[in-house]
């Protein structure tokens, strides 16, 4: 099971900042998103316990995974 | 002068406060090709009259309210102008580019800029309408907020119908009359915030300006200009960043963002992350505070935010106040931090330079070093210490004074978090080199977005090596140059995003957004190449749509090499200025817990490593090692200045 929070604009469209699933990888993951399509999920920052993580990324047990979107302007 | 350029209503007042005489200021077409407006025309009107021996509050002193041309032009967030003064906080020139709609007024009202000098006998608030100027007794409405303030300014402004007067405004509030010197100038709900402006204008005894006229800013092609500005809206419109987050979310939603890449300035910069920073972000706002989205004159982006504080609808906070009262103090009360915005702005206020002043207190109570009585995370008394700062009353009298003042009084300079005396904005450079060169060699003191913004590149934007000093130098210049020419030519900063093509703020993930990324430290010798040779850049780029408006509305030719070339004269110039109050290389620093201590232990690169960078940078700025422009660059950039100087 892994902890999800979902931040910046994806969390509005998302409707929701955390979640939780019993995903294996990164590409399970990516399916999984609420109201968010694969395609869109695809474009978001990955990390996996405050460290940037990559696509081939596979989950341990409670890990906390972080999505956001590029941001600026402030 | 009256111009030959679109853009320009040809006019500058020069207004003597003591004399009350009104006279025509001279500013040709000569000067406006070489100084555009805005930050860069007022350097150049306050550059002929400074010679280092003024004093901020003294009759010598200028407040320099300028337009850019295409202020009011209709091009995309256009409202914007420009207050310059000789900074009370740091003793150099400040600049702050304003929204609201005193500039857009003011070339209703006929006028380029205004030039303010002396002092009035008592309070005294001033009515242009156009060109004429009238001046009023301000007696009744000095002391008042700047909210109560604007009111009343209208309701002296109706007229016989019993309809306001279209206009636009600037004032005071108490903090300015007082002197903070962190005080600013409302426009309104839009803040000419940094470098104490407010406390030169309360000193001069001048609480309001109000501007209104029926005259049309001349556009030199308008036919092109509407078909150019449609397309502009429409990219900015569908750019992530200016079409996306900043509507959405406002600048608060950098927060969580920020957060993740260690740069959200926490407990007085001691660290990179606060642990309760999900409670103060843009998100909770938007999903629990916000009603509407605002903005500025013809702005597609909108991006300041309204929410309700006990039962009113006030402007929410900024990213910059959100971070510095929440994670800077320990606070994750975000609803008390919508009520201190508000009451921040009333009192006229600069929320960044007061947060920062606030935290430095704290840690120096909690060190030993002045026993205040105010504690992190302890907040129930801040609204009480605002009013007294403003008011000048107990506590509030000293830290009215801001952090640098008061270290040198207490101790503790080195957490003392600011840059030639004005504090710094609410991204920790340690883990943003780039923006750390920014903070410490901003003309006006510790500003990110003076400072060039390269923090949009080192996490935010894109994914630079947040620590390395590779690239950083040139990369900064080329941005400090950008930004400075935006917001002479009168438009707001944030069009600059949309620089960044979208491709690459959709796809963070996507190889060339990779390789981007990668590459971005190793660009130095191009960019160098291009900020030294920018008329090797004689197009426009599809990104930047400025240089094309610029050209459709002013008919001056204009490319994106020229564009780049005026920012980089506009910013000598005020380079120049300071060097006559003494700045110097030694100036250009930040406080040791960010250039020495690490943000992680277990990182050595996570410090800013400050004099490395400055090296580079003044060498690519054409500066002497004491980070002054020689003759030879000050010739370059045909600013026109007696530098009495020899090398
Ligand atoms: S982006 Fe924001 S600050 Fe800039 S002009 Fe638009 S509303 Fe005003």
């Amino acid at each position: 099971m892994v902890r999800v929070k979902i931040f910046g604009t994806a969390r509005l469209k998302a409707g929701v900042g955390t979640f939780e699933r019993d995903v294996k990888n990164v590409d399970e993951l990516l399916d999984v998103i609420p109201n968010l399509t694969r395609k869109e999920a695809k474009d978001l920052v990955l990390l996996v316990n405050g460290k940037p993580a990559g696509r081939r990324y596979r989950f341990r047990d409670g890990d906390e995974v972080v999505l956001l979107a590029p941001a600026g302007g402030g | 002068m009256a111009s030959k350029y679109g853009g320009y209503m040809g006019k500058v007042l020069k207004i003597d406060l003591t004399s009350r005489q009104v006279s025509e200021y001279p500013f040709s077409d000569e000067d406006r090709e070489l100084y555009i407006g805005g930050k860069t025309m007022a350097a150049k009107i306050l550059g002929d009259h400074m010679t280092g021996k003024e004093k901020a509050f003294s009759e010598d002193n200028l407040l320099v309210v300028t337009t850019g041309p295409m202020t009011g032009s209709g091009a995309p967030s256009s409202s914007r102008f420009n207050i310059s003064t000789l900074s009370p906080q740091t003793g150099y020139i400040t600049s702050s580019n304003c929204g609201g709609h005193f500039g857009y007024y003011l070339k209703k009202a006929g006028l380029d800029a205004l030039i303010l000098t002396g002092r009035c006998d008592k309070p005294t608030w001033i009515e242009i309408q156009n060109e004429k100027v009238i001046f009023h007794d301000a007696g009744d409405i000095w002391g008042m907020k700047t909210g109560e303030t604007q009111k009343a300014l209208d309701d002296k402004l109706r007229m016989k119908n019993g309809r306001v007067r279209k206009n636009g405004k600037i004032c005071i509030g108490p903090a300015g009359e007082n002197l903070v010197l962190y005080s600013c100038i409302v426009s309104n709900e839009r803040v000419s915030g940094r470098g104490g402006t407010g406390a030169v204008m309360g000193w001069m005894r001048l609480k309001a300006v109000c501007a209104s006229g029926n005259k049309e800013v001349p556009v030199h092609d308008k036919e092109k200009m509407v078909k150019h500005t449609r397309k502009w809206f429409r990219y900015l419109r569908e750019h992530p960043l200016t079409g996306n987050q900043l509507p959405r979310l406002g600048t608060a939603g950098l927060v969580s963002a920020m957060q993740m890449k260690h740069i959200l300035s926490t407990k007085n910069y001691t660290y990179g992350q606060f642990d309760e920073f999900e409670k103060v972000s843009g998100e909770e706002l938007a999903e629990k505070y916000n009603i509407v989205n605002k903005g500025c004159l013809t702005c597609p982006i909108r991006c300041a935010r309204t929410v309700e504080v006990n039962g009113q609808q006030v402007k929410g906070p900024e990213l910059e106040t959100l971070v510095l009262l929440g994670g800077g103090i320990l606070n994750d009360n975000l609803e008390s931090i919508l009520k201190w915005n508000y009451e921040l702005d009333e009192l006229g206020m600069d929320t960044i330079s007061c947060a920062n002043t606030i935290s430095y207190a704290m840690e120096a109570n909690e060190k030993g070093l002045w026993d205040n009585g105010l504690k992190f995370s302890e907040t129930a008394e801040l609204s009480q210490i605002f009013e007294d700062i403003a008011f000048r009353r107990g506590i509030g009298d000293e830290l009215a004074l801001g952090s640098k003042r008061l270290s040198e009084k207490y101790g503790g300079k080195e957490f003392a978090i600011h840059a030639k005396g004005m504090e710094l904005a609410a991204y920790e450079p340690r883990r943003a080199a780039g923006l750390g060169l920014g903070y410490a060699t901003s003309n006006r003191g510790g500003c990110h977005l003076n400072g060039g913004y390269l923090v949009i590149l080192e996490g935010l934007g894109l994914s630079m090596n947040q620590t390395t000093y590779h690239g950083k130098a040139d990369l900064t210049m080329l941005f400090q140059d950008l930004m400075e020419m935006i917001s002479a030519a009168g438009q707001c900063l944030f069009t600059s995003y949309a620089f960044f093509p979208a491709p690459l703020m959709k796809h963070p993930n996507a190889w060339y957004t990779r390789l981007i990324n990668k590459v971005l430290p190793y660009s130095g010798a191009v960019v160098r190449i291009i900020n030294k040779y920018p008329e090797i850049a004689c197009f426009h780029l599809p990104v930047f749509h400025h240089t094309k408006g610029f050209e459709y509305t002013t008919g001056m030719k204009m490319t994106f090499g020229n564009y780049i070339r005026c920012g980089e004269r506009g910013y000598n110039l005020e380079r120049e200025i300071n060097r006559r109050f003494g700045v110097n290389a030694n100036k250009d620093a930040l406080p040791k817990r960010l250039t020495q201590s690490l943000q992680d232990p277990d990182d050595p690169d996570s410090r800013v490593p400050l004099e490395k960078m400055k090296k580079v940078y003044y060498h690519a700025r054409g500066w002497n090692r004491d980070g002054l422009p020689t003759e030879r660059t000050l010739r370059k950039l045909k600013i026109l200045q007696d530098t009495r100087r020899s090398e």
